[in-house]
């Protein structure tokens, strides 16, 4: 653990270890059977407890958390659909991390994905040599989550094949997993309380609707959805991108002001206020890469804290990513919205929009 | 004695249990309860028994209508109510002390029973977050109505910090100034008995402070030229206030609550959601069913109530019933309707939440005269009974009866729907279908239509006068050709300056175009209406046609397909210079000048330029048409120019015989690919015509050519297209290897 310093990003287990360890410790509320904690020490994990020095770490509607707990205490698993960016991941980690004390038994859905990337394969070397025995078994995550009792994490489902999605029915109904390769007790894997199963869709790319109603019986849905206020998420990105140029080395903080433009930006883009609505995700998480860019870019190029002319040209990598039609959006937007705004900063944005490609 | 306060949040049963106990303990000489005082002296109109919810409507009649129309809503769990109705059988002396709806201080308020905390959100905002809830509701769900026992202190406490540092505004600082005068003149009075003030908690913790010291006598009460009125209310009403006139929502919800408890409540809204979600063939299963109920309880113990509250119902339901992703949030967790394209299962929570309830008032409660002048006119002209009634426009009485239900019909009031009718002033239509439903509503909707008047052409022109600042340009003429409808003479003066105005500064020139067909119908035509050469309606034709050749003239665009709209409009001028030339300012001579200047733009699209050249032929320009023909023959624009023209002036076209020889050169000039390209815009254009007319175009295409046979053979073919077609193409191909073999 000494070196956590130099991992990219720590789980949130490591990120967060102290407050967890002050939550276990007075913990005095009731917890489900295989849990780290109870319901109430989780939640206050999650939403935060300004009493108790413990921060705020999602900050989507506390009533989302609340069901999203409960539902992991019950027998179905938990499914969090939204929009690409807008914390699916991180909120599917930080709950694995306070039920489980653990949020890396993570499973990647894509196109690739097989079956042994989900329960098990075979070290085929001691395969070979000795046989089948627990010894040549490889376990996969939901294998371990099972016989660990553990939160086991299964990131964009719905990019997985539909038959290797099937293949977790009987896992979900049955709460076993047979290995029909090994003989004797060690035949059968029995969940042991505590395991249960948190799987991220996003809505853009193949949505729920084509996984079968028998997988989707399965899980109790829960839409995570962009921020709805404008301060909150204002907050959240200059915090978030704060810690990330902080870990790339510039020495300065983002300018607030500089924020705000790009906040109301991303905002006014995603919902079509008084513009075309972009086809590109404009999430948060998009916010605070493009924040975070633009700090880089005025750190190393000049040495200040970033302009709206930065803004401009990061943007264009954003939301011009794979449409024609945005690109003339955006730049619809800076030529006509930016240009009846108020303030310094987006006078500046508005000048700086001969930067767009094109 | 002192006051004994109850800070309430309003239509909240956890408040009104706490002000039934107190006043059955206390047994106090007074009850004071904020509500409106110029009705103290009609307080036993409220206990006639009436069935709930109803509501005190209140409007001014003055002139300068500072309030507007305001309500003061009350349901069986209304802690007013409550305070009402307890306080009178403990023998207590029970006054309103709040200001009238009508006062400045209510100004732009429309519920009286709002939150006023929503004004103040910075608080609110700040003590959910401290208590992690979604919003003000669930924040106190979970800290009353979930834990209704010795809330006392607990509201006490909440209100003053809501309270805290926030200053009232103008409007609330009135309020409560006059309401501690009440307070302190009742305490007086009170000698060593204990008096009770009911008023919503955010007032409270000022109204404390404001009765230590001042005088002690009774104050008097505002008048106005206002009035009050008992109405029946529903609870979708009770649900349906946004924004800063919203109240506790999901009244339904609460009536349970306090009717049955709070178990009872939970079950019950889990089976009007299911009955509901089953009624409407969604499938909820019974494993749907146990899960709900799993999550709920859990959500329930999660959150530390007792019984399940409403949001642990809706949340533990909106996870099992919903298997996709939602398209917008659960509206509880958020404040606001539910947007278009929600979920069903979200819906019908929702409509769960709310419910149907209506109210009903007792017979004997009195009502504005409105009410009973307009039941007994619709005896006497036999139009309070069920069915359809079909009107002659023609025949006077007839008449009076149509203007009546149009009345009816502008005020909104239910049950009066017309099926059949003319539309607008152009609408040459001089017979209705009306089809009467008589319902519960219709008095309540009369009573809240008497803020517009006392009598019925009173209230419906007022009606239509409020609907004039806001209305758009088609709007208001809708609001005119309306007020013909109801034969309301007085008010045209209002809604014409506004339509002239909007007139000026209008850029359709087909919206244009339809206030200009209408208002010219009604000045030429309407001696069924009485609106024949009416000066004002003129002022109106003047304008608009000044306006349209304005706009006309400065249309600018390349080939473009025919806008039949536009053309209308030109229609309209034709005819306001043809039929109104009284009343215009504009000469004929200048609207010739214009269409002869948009005839020869060469930037002007094609069928403004056809139906510029109309006009002026119209108008009696002789124009070289053969001329101008020839000049857009290019099959690109030769059927929208065609189209101009034709709409325009048919007539002269039909009576000049010219136009159809030339267009026959053109047309059997053109290549076949040509006349393809051009076909459709031609189609159009020649549907101007009927088929009889069609018939002596077709004459003139056989006359032309010198050839024989019939001409209405020519417009109907007897063999089927497809066949043509066929034949056509066989014809080309013996052309093509007629031409390959070098036999051509």
């Amino acid at each position: 653990m000494s070196d956590n310093t130099s991992l990219q990003r720590p789980p949130a287990e490591i990120r967060f270890a102290d407050e967890l360890k002050r939550l276990r410790a007075d913990d005095s509320g009731p917890r489900p059977p295989g849990w780290a904690m109870s319901l109430q020490a989780a939640r206050r994990f999650i939403v935060g407890d300004p009493a108790r020095d413990i921060s705020r770490k999602f900050v989507g509607d506390p009533s989302l958390v609340d069901r999203a707990l409960v539902t992991l205490a019950t027998s179905r698993g938990l499914m969090l659909v939204g929009e690409p960016g807008t914390a699916k991941s991180l909120l599917s980690e930080l709950i694995a991390a306070a039920v489980s004390g653990e949020s890396t038994l993570t499973i990647q859905g894509g196109a690739a994905t097989t079956e042994d990337q989900i329960k098990y394969s075979w070290n085929y070397a001691l395969l070979v040599a000795e046989g089948p025995s627990t010894r040549s078994l490889v376990p996969a995550p939901m294998l371990r989550g099972m016989a660990e009792g553990r939160i086991v994490r299964f990131e964009e489902i719905t990019r997985c094949p539909l038959e290797v999605q099937d293949s977790l029915l009987s896992l979900l109904s049955e709460r076993v997993v047979a290995i029909p390769e090994l003989t004797g007790p060690d035949g059968m894997v029995f969940a042991k309380a505590g395991f249960n199963v948190i799987a991220t869709a996003n809505t853009r790319d193949r949505g729920v609707n084509e996984m079968s109603a028998a997988l989707k019986r399965r899980f109790n849905f829960e839409t995570v959805f962009p921020i709805p206020d404008f301060q909150t998420e204002l907050s959240l990105v200059e915090q978030e991108a704060g810690k990330l140029l902080a870990q790339s080395g510039v020495g300065l903080p983002p300018r607030r002001d500089v924020l705000e433009v790009l906040v109301r930006t991303f905002r006014d883009l995603r919902d079509g206020n008084g513009s075309d609505r972009l086809s590109t995700v404009m999430s948060t998480a998009e916010a605070v890469s493009v924040a975070h860019a633009v700090g880089l870019r005025g750190w190393f190029l000049r040495g200040e804290e970033g302009t709206p002319a930065d803004v401009v040209e990061c943007l264009a990598g954003t939301a011009a990513k794979d449409n024609a039609d945005d690109l003339a959006r955006l730049r619809r937007y800076l030529e006509q919205h930016a240009s009846r705004r108020k303030g310094e900063q987006w006078q500046a944005l508005h000048q700086a929009r001969h930067l767009l490609p094109g | 004695m002192t006051a004994t306060f109850i800070g309430v949040r309003h239509h909240s049963p956890a408040c009104a249990r706490l002000v039934a106990e107190t006043i059955e303990r206390l047994k106090p000489a007074y009850v004071l309860i904020e509500g409106p005082a110029d009705v103290n002296d009609r307080l036993d109109e409220l206990l006639l028994g009436h069935e709930l919810p109803i509501a005190i409507f209140s409007y001014d009649g003055g002139a300068d209508h500072f309030g507007t129309a305001s309500w003061t809503p009350f349901c069986d769990y209304s802690p007013e109510w409550v305070a009402l109705t307890t306080g009178r059988a403990t023998g207590a002396d029970v006054r309103f002390i709040d200001l009238p709806a009508w006062h400045p201080a209510f100004a732009g308020r429309s519920n009286r029973y709002a939150d006023a905390e929503l004004r103040y959100a910075e608080v609110t905002e700040r003590l959910c977050r401290e208590f992690a809830a979604d919003n003000v509701d669930t924040l106190w769900d979970h800290l009353f109505e979930a834990d209704p026992d010795d809330i006392a202190d607990r509201l006490a406490q909440y209100f003053d910090l809501l309270r805290g540092s926030e200053a009232a505004d103008e409007g609330d600082t009135a309020r409560e100034e006059y309401m501690a005068r009440w307070v302190r003149a009742a305490v007086h009075h009170a000698g060593d008995r204990p008096a009770v003030v009911v008023t919503g908690g955010f007032h409270m913790p000022a109204l404390k402070a404001m009765t230590v010291t001042g005088d002690t006598d009774w104050p008097e009460i505002p008048r106005s030229s206002g009035a009050s009125y008992l109405v029946p209310y529903s609870h979708q009403r009770l649900d349906a206030f946004t924004g800063y006139q919203s109240g506790m929502p999901s009244p339904e919800y609460y009536h349970q609550v306090w009717t049955d408890g709070l178990a009872k409540a939970a079950d019950g809204l889990v089976e009007s959601v299911v009955d509901r979600l089953r009624r409407r063939k969604q499938p909820v299963s019974t494993a749907d069913l146990i899960a709900a109920r799993t999550l709920s309880a859990g959500l329930a113990r999660l959150r530390g109530h007792v019984h399940p509250a409403r949001t642990d119902v809706l949340d533990g339901l909106v996870s099992a019933l919903v298997s996709e992703d939602l398209t917008q949030p659960p509206p509880w967790t958020r404040r606001g309707p539910l947007l278009p394209g929600a979920h069903p299962a979200l819906v019908e929570m929702v409509a769960a939440l709310s419910g149907d309830r209506v109210g009903r008032l007792h017979p004997a409660t009195p009502a504005p005269p409105l009410v009973s002048a307009v039941l007994q006119e619709l005896q006497e002209l036999r139009l309070d009974r069920e069915g359809l009634v079909h009107l002659d426009l023609t025949d006077p009485a007839e008449m009076t009866r149509s203007r009546v239900l149009h009345r009816l019909r502008v005020l909104h009031i239910p049950g009066f729907v017309r099926q059949s009718g003319p539309s607008s002033g152009a609408d040459p239509v001089l017979d209705e279908r009306w089809q009467l439903t008589p319902c519960d509503e219709r008095v309540g909707a009369l009573i809240e239509a008497a803020a517009f008047g006392a009598t019925l052409g009173e209230a419906a022109g007022g009606a239509l006068q409020r609907r004039i600042p806001d209305a758009s340009m088609p709007a208001l003429a809708a609001i005119l050709f309306d007020a013909a409808l109801c034969g309301i003479s007085t008010m045209s003066d209002e809604v014409t300056t506004t339509l002239a105005r909007r007139v000026r500064g209008g850029s359709d020139v087909a919206a244009l175009g339809a206030v200009l067909a209408g208002v010219l119908g009604l000045w030429r035509h309407d001696r069924v209406f009485g609106t024949a050469r009416d000066p004002v309606l003129g002022t109106v034709i003047d304008v608009t046609v000044t306006r349209i050749l304005w706009l006309v003239e400065g249309l600018h665009s390349g080939p473009a397909p025919a806008d039949t709209e536009r053309l209308r409009a030109l229609v309209a001028v034709r005819d306001a210079v043809l039929h109104a030339d009284s009343v215009l300012s504009v000469e004929r001579g200048d609207v010739r000048g214009v269409a002869r200047r948009i005839a020869g733009d060469p930037e002007a699209p094609p069928d403004l330029r056809g139906g510029a050249l109309g006009l002026g032929w119209a108008l009696g320009e002789l124009p070289d048409v053969e001329r101008a023909v020839r000049g857009m023959a290019a099959p690109d624009t030769l059927g929208d120019w065609l189209s101009g023209l034709f709409a325009v002036a048919r007539e002269e076209v039909l009576t000049s015989g010219h136009v159809v020889g030339v267009l026959d050169e053109l047309v059997h000039a053109m290549t076949e690919d040509e006349f393809l390209v051009a076909l459709p815009a031609l189609r159009l254009a020649f549907a101007y015509f009927p088929p009889l007319e069609r018939e002596t175009i077709a004459e003139r295409v056989l006359a032309h050519r010198g050839a024989p046979g019939s001409a209405r053979s020519l417009l109907r073919t007897t063999v089927d297209p497809l066949v043509v077609a066929e034949a056509m193409a066989l014809d080309r191909r013996v052309d093509e290897l007629l031409v390959r073999e070098g036999l051509a």
